[in-house]
């Protein structure tokens, strides 16, 4: 069994601010962290390594810098990890990144589980699980909560929808995004993390994945950036409700109906 | 500050610690304090996620991680609850002596369970004080056997250890230190004192009645204990900086959370300067006593002295937080003298380290000596 | 004439609301667009009914009996059929679990672009502008895709309301089409969640009791209230000394701290320990007879009067 956990490293805090002048993000001296979803998805692989002895590896796609991400992924027992960096990756949308992860997976000799962070902490989309789903043609599990394979190649999974849950069941290979709810991810061992540091890190390009300029990056990416603001806060409005008890406790019911609270 | 000029493991390594204390220590602080020991399955957790084997060598199954790391570690961990600082502390500093000082068979034989069990350090005697030449514990060579009896107190960790290693007389004028495990005949635990700080951590009394071990349990040479004794409370003290570095970041934290979100009638806690003078106070204190405790740590690892440096994180730091406590205190006034708030056991926790390991005034005669030698 | 189509999620026999908020918030920005309501739905259900009194222009029908307990890839076959027959400008989704799992399914196989989580839509000549939060809501970002099509975006739930509209009957255009049934994945039935009403850490809603609403009548009227509303209650620190009330019903500093989408504090003055144990509740109502307590500092609704007579009004209008 094999699986592929695919990882996003995101600012350490989402605390950023816009540069008044060149209103470019400003992200410089807020270091990189690996997006808390994802360890979700690092622990299932794992649970899988455990019992079945599958086989994990860690990808990411970015900077150098994404090493880290990788080195937590291995610290927590991934065997393996894969940096997809170039210059030319930069930009990409989520359409972008999910063609450059799907050929990676591919490149790698594919997997019977691609698994995902629900979504990333940062953009917040959740949509680049799905996407390689559909690049691969493979079947999708998204915001699963309960996850089981079993060894003759069979996936069962709930999904936690917003008001309740469903259970999905197929043929592997898949891929699955996870919420937090699947599991407690284990922490990365003092040791373990001395060991990681001593494993080499794969690097891919462009090139390597066999992809053409126009699919990559920004080119690759049919969605723009028109504006980035930093929203006016809107400080904590508190609205009196006035009148007499009976009154208040209507207009309260009525403005939570309409704002679909109650 | 030295934070920056982490190594990728160190930063790693603080990263997860930060993580493990904010999910694992964090929420028993009040309940280990109440307790009086630690709450339920957070020893096991320590052991299981590796902390106990954090710089043993990795041949033995450690991290082999080095002095600023390890310092480091006891900060994070302390920031969640001091006495989970205070009680590796005493297991890292008791290991670093049987890594420099022991034999190669006497480390074959120990270092490896040292990923799970404690090990303590003892020297302190009902009658002697922290003046190791007034103890009368002692071993006798009985051909290639020492005996050893006597009866040692106040011993950090003292009950939950498993191993210990004890300064005793071996000859006139002459002290050694000897490794003993608690499942050896002759071996008993006393009474654990009853302190006002620190409660998580146990201090007790350990008792040796012709406790017989091989010559390889001589940790050193014959006539190096108290070498070996005060090397082992300089590397306590540079733990100690880290764990007062740990509850005054603490204090800070909450005396800070509180003020942002108080008014005193419509003025914000914030924009009171008798408010910012406490929580710059605390803040300038946290920071000179990790900056101090991470040089003792650095020459630590260079293989300088670091007898003063550790000295200092110790007598700095305690005194400033206990001060940082009763600053936040008064930041947060009545809630700050309740117990539903943390702060009070603050104050009780770094008030310990005023005295364990060498009192404050014993440390400022050893700084003073050495400025005097220069 | 261009379409703006909006797919309507349905669970439980219901359609989901952030289904009927896109059909009001596409109308207003609509500028002469077509506003088509995409249907998917067994021969049992009759979603239609709900949907056209919102007032789209067109509901695009699609029944077939393999559309119970459709797989993501099913549907996503079907709709990629129809937008590729039809050739929609914009198709819209509701930001739920199930939006942001179909709409970039889609998104990938129709090879465009698609803005998350959108807060706010609006057209620039034929570009649709959808604003999208990130960073946790801090940074705001207007997000078009110029050169392909269909835009695409998935749209917060609850951001807009829905209004009913009965100035027009929409056009009913069913389609018959074949529905490729994926046979790799089987849905089983949805289940409702299950409300855990015995933690207070993981309600929805909470009715909160304190030293200001503590009287029997008052404990037997929120108990009352909580039934009809499907809430729990909870209570400040000095309520646990009754004998209703436990530890286990506080919240606070040394209690619990929860995270329910609804919590009406009654007779709670907002002592900061209390304060710091609902800080991640999403809308906060409190009723307190001091104009002054610092509760309603972090009360999106307030009411200065008797919580007594306050619980009764909400009791007898719900």
């Amino acid at each position: 069994m094999k699986i592929i956990v695919c990882l996003k490293q995101v600012p350490e805090t989402n605390n950023v601010k816009i540069d008044p002048v060149t209103h470019n993000l400003q992200r410089n001296g807020i270091s990189g962290v690996i997006n808390s979803f994802d360890v979700n998805a690092i622990e299932a692989a794992l649970e899988l390594k455990d019992r079945y002895g599958a086989e994990v590896v860690a990808l990411t796609m970015g900077p150098p810098d994404y090493e880290k991400t990788l080195r937590l992924a291995m610290a927590m027992g991934a065997n393996e990890g894969v940096l997809l960096s170039s210059r030319g990756f930069a930009g990409a949308d989520t359409l972008a990144t999910a063609t450059v992860l799907a050929a990676a997976v591919n490149k790698i000799g594919g997997a019977d589980l691609i698994l995902f962070g629900r979504q990333a902490v940062d953009a917040d989309t959740g949509q680049v699980g799905p996407l390689v789903a559909e690049k691969l043609d493979l079947p999708q599990y998204t915001y699963v909560s309960k996850l089981n394979l079993s060894s003759d190649g069979q996936i069962d999974a709930v999904r936690m929808l917003d008001g309740g849950t469903v259970r999905v069941n197929g043929d592997l290979p898949a891929v699955a995004t996870v919420r937090s709810e699947l599991n407690e991810p284990r922490y990365a061992t003092p040791r373990n993390i001395k060991l990681s540091f001593k494993k080499d890190i794969v690097v891919y390009d462009e090139k390597d994945l066999d992809l053409d300029d126009s699919e990559i990056g920004q080119a690759g990416s049919p969605t723009i950036v028109t504006k980035v603001y930093t929203p006016t806060a809107t400080p904590k409005v508190t609205e009196t409700l006035e009148g007499s008890a009976k009154e208040a406790a209507q207009n309260l019911l009525t403005k939570l109906s309409e704002k679909s609270i109650l | 500050m030295f934070d920056n000029t982490f190594t990728p493991e160190q930063q790693m390594l603080h990263q997860m610690v930060k993580d493990f204390t904010a999910k694992e220590v964090a929420p028993f602080d009040m309940a280990i304090d109440q307790k009086g020991d630690f709450t339920d399955g957070l020893f096991q957790k320590l052991i299981d996620n590796g902390f106990l084997g954090l710089t043993l060598p990795e041949e033995y199954g450690g991290a082999a991680f080095d002095p600023i790391a390890t310092a480091t570690t006891i900060n994070d961990l302390a920031y969640g609850n001091a006495s989970v600082g205070v009680t590796l502390e005493g297991h890292y500093k008791t290991l670093d002596q049987l890594m420099k000082y022991g034999n190669e068979n006497i480390q074959k034989e120990y270092l490896d369970s040292a990923n799970h069990r404690i090990f303590a350090f003892s020297n302190t005697e009902p009658s002697g004080g922290s003046n190791p030449t007034g103890i009368s514990s002692t071993a006798v060579k009985e051909g290639n056997k020492w005996i050893i009896n006597g009866d040692k107190v106040m011993i950090t960790n003292g009950g939950l250890a498993e191993v210990y290693i004890i300064l005793v007389k071996s000859g006139e004028n002459e002290f050694s230190c000897f490794l003993i495990d608690k499942d050896m005949p002759g071996f008993s635990f006393g009474k654990r004192e009853d302190f006002i700080g620190l409660r998580g951590t146990p201090v007790g009394e350990v008792v040796m009645n012709n406790i017989e071990v091989s010559e390889d349990h001589l940790i050193g040479k014959r006539g190096q204990g108290l070498e070996i004794a005060d090397q082992a409370h300089d590397d306590a003290r540079i733990l100690m900086g880290a764990v007062l570095t740990g509850i005054m970041e603490h204090a800070l934290k909450i005396a800070s959370d509180y003020a942002k979100q108080r008014k005193a009638l419509d003025t914000p806690l914030t924009d009171l300067q008798v408010i910012q003078e406490k929580i710059a106070n605390i803040a300038i204190s946290k920071e000179l006593t990790k900056l101090v405790y991470q040089q003792a740590a650095i020459r630590k690892q260079n293989g300088q002295p670091y007898m003063e440096e550790a000295a200092m994180a110790k007598t700095f730091g305690s005194r400033s937080a206990v001060k940082a406590g009763d600053d936040a205190l008064q930041v947060l006034a009545g809630y700050g003298y309740s117990r539903e708030y943390p702060i009070e056991h603050l104050i009780r926790d770094a008030r310990a380290l005023e005295i364990a390991e060498g009192t404050v005034e014993k440390m400022r005669t050893a700084i003073a000596k050495a400025e005097f030698e220069k | 004439m261009s379409e703006i189509w909006i797919y309507v999620e349905n669970h439980f026999n219901r359609v989901d609301p952030s289904s009927l908020q896109l059909i009001t918030k596409a109308k207003e920005i609509a500028n002469g667009r077509q506003v088509t309501a995409v249907i998917l739905e067994d021969h049992d259900q009759d979603f239609e009914n709900t949907v056209k009194q919102y007032g789209p222009n067109q509901i695009l029908l699609v029944k077939n009996d393999n559309l119970k307990n459709a797989s993501d890839e099913t549907i996503t076959n079907v709709l990629v059929d129809l937008a590729q027959e039809q050739k929609p400008d914009t198709i819209l989704f509701g930001a739920t679990v199930t939006g942001r799992s179909l709409a970039p399914r889609i998104q990938g196989r129709l090879k465009t672009g698609l803005t998350a989580d959108c807060l706010d839509l609006r057209f620039d000549d034929d570009l649709l502008v959808a604003t999208k939060p990130s960073y946790g809501d801090n940074i705001m970002c207007e997000i078009t895709c110029p050169k392909n099509k269909p835009q695409m975006a998935t749209v917060r739930p609850n951001t807009f309301e829905a209004v009913v509209d009965g100035s027009s009957e929409p056009k009913i255009n069913e389609v018959e089409v074949t529905v490729d049934v994926d046979p790799r994945v089987t849905v089983s039935d949805e289940q409702g969640s299950v409300s855990n009403t015995r933690s207070i850490g993981t309600a929805k809603r909470i009715i909160a009791l304190g030293r200001g609403a503590q009287s029997e009548s008052i404990i037997k009227k929120a108990n009352e209230l909580a039934g009809k509303i499907g809430a729990i209650v909870a209570v400040s620190r000095p309520l646990t000394d009754l004998p209703e009330f436990s530890h286990e019903q506080q919240i606070g500093q040394s209690g619990n701290t929860v995270a329910p989408d609804l919590i009406i504090n009654l007779g709670i003055s907002g002592a900061v320990q209390y304060v710091v144990g609902i800080q991640n509740a999403k809308t906060v109502v409190s009723v307190n007879t001091d104009p002054k307590a610092p509760i309603f500092d972090v009360s999106q609704y307030k009411y200065v009067g008797d919580a007594e007579a306050f619980l009764d009004g909400l009791i007898e209008n719900v």
